[in-house]
């Protein structure tokens, strides 16, 4: 069925008012250069509502799942900034190490004996969690946007 | 009639045809462009990005988002293609999975601005409302579709062409434009796209 917004898209992308903006498709363009070839991607799993719903400040859970590892990223948004903490589980391997992606940016951390890794003071935006393991694909989280 | 946003006769000069082109000609160009990027062709993800952003901006844009947040929408849809690029079940319809993908983006940013927060998992894009996005993609059918309003009485035909051509207006300035006390504005709203989407639907277009 075709919706209002399909309409108002439609008529809109005819009259050519409201073109794109050129930062938009650079960034698309740009995007490409976050693809890790063959990884598994883990996707956004359920989380227990007690845990899953944000509450006042409280951080956000969020989990993510793929070939029997599961991701959880505990999200804090301070002074427009976001914080992560996660934690891999089963814990991988010695030597495996996780990648914490955005748009623009990558950054490495090992993971500690308990799975456990976290990164301070990012940008918000589009986030992906990809973790490297001794055997095995590369898993990555599907892509979760933050914001304040 | 002074205003520069709606200009009665003729209202739209559709000008030369947005890099889309035709959906069903050029499927086989975009599945071989999946396919050549799915396998590290960056050039090849360029040609799909220079061919679907306009419509997958308007498509953001159409559910009242920012700027800031149709920029989210659309910049999400894309790493979802950048995750899904070997499991698109029909790469001849990477156009209408990017539309409807930057649609369910649009609509979760919407509800999170709401304050829902959504957790688990949501169905494949790709079994989603197929008619709209191919609506958006079809850069033919948009000429029928602005001789479709031009068709309508007002205050319809006023009120379609500020929704289509002065995204942000507001209620408030969309009801002093058509002389219309605020709280019609909604409902006036949905008897003309509900007319509008008839014309289209029955493809009795004038």
């Amino acid at each position: 069925m075709i919706d209002d917004e399909a309409l108002i898209a439609a008529l809109s992308l005819a009259a050519g008012r409201d073109p794109v903006p050129a930062g938009v498709p650079a960034a698309a363009r740009h995007a490409y250069t976050r693809r890790t070839p063959g990884a598994v991607t883990a996707g956004r799993v359920g989380v227990p509502a007690a845990s899953g719903i944000r509450s006042g400040g409280g951080p956000r859970l969020l989990r993510f799942a793929a070939a029997g590892l599961a991701v959880d990223v505990e999200i804090t948004v301070t002074d427009g900034l976001v914080d992560l903490a996660g934690q891999v589980t089963p814990v991988p391997a010695p030597g495996a190490h996780v990648e914490i992606r955005t748009l623009h940016l990558g950054q490495t951390r090992a993971l500690s004996e308990t799975g456990h890794f976290a990164a301070t003071g990012l940008p918000p935006g589009w986030f992906s969690i990809v973790c490297h393991r001794p055997s095995g694909p590369p898993i990555a989280t599907s892509w979760a946007r933050i914001r304040p | 009639m002074a205003s520069p946003l709606y200009d009665p006769d003729p209202p739209y000069d559709p000008g030369p045809a947005p890099p889309g082109g035709s959906v069903v000609t050029e499927a086989p160009e975009h599945a071989r462009l999946l396919r050549a990027a799915a396998v590290g062709d960056h050039t090849a993800w360029d040609g799909l990005v220079e061919r679907f952003s306009p419509a997958m901006w308007a498509s953001a844009r159409a559910y009242g988002l920012s700027a800031a947040d149709a920029d989210d929408a659309v910049q999400g849809a894309w790493l979802r293609l950048l995750e899904s690029l070997h499991s698109i079940r029909d790469p001849r319809g990477v156009g209408r999975w990017l539309v409807t993908t930057t649609r369910r983006e649009a609509l979760r940013l919407l509800r999170e601005r709401r304050g829902e927060h959504l957790t688990g998992e949501e169905s494949p894009p790709d079994r989603q409302q197929p008619d709209a996005a191919a609506l958006v993609l079809d850069t033919e059918r948009a000429d029928l579709l602005w001789r479709a309003v031009a068709s309508l009485s007002e205050p319809c035909r006023t009120l379609l062409s500020l929704l289509a051509t002065a995204p942000g207006t507001g209620m408030q300035q969309i009801a002093t434009r058509l002389g219309m006390p605020r709280g019609s504005v909604g409902p006036t709203r949905a008897r003309c796209l509900r007319r509008l989407r008839t014309l289209v639907e029955e493809e009795t277009l004038p």
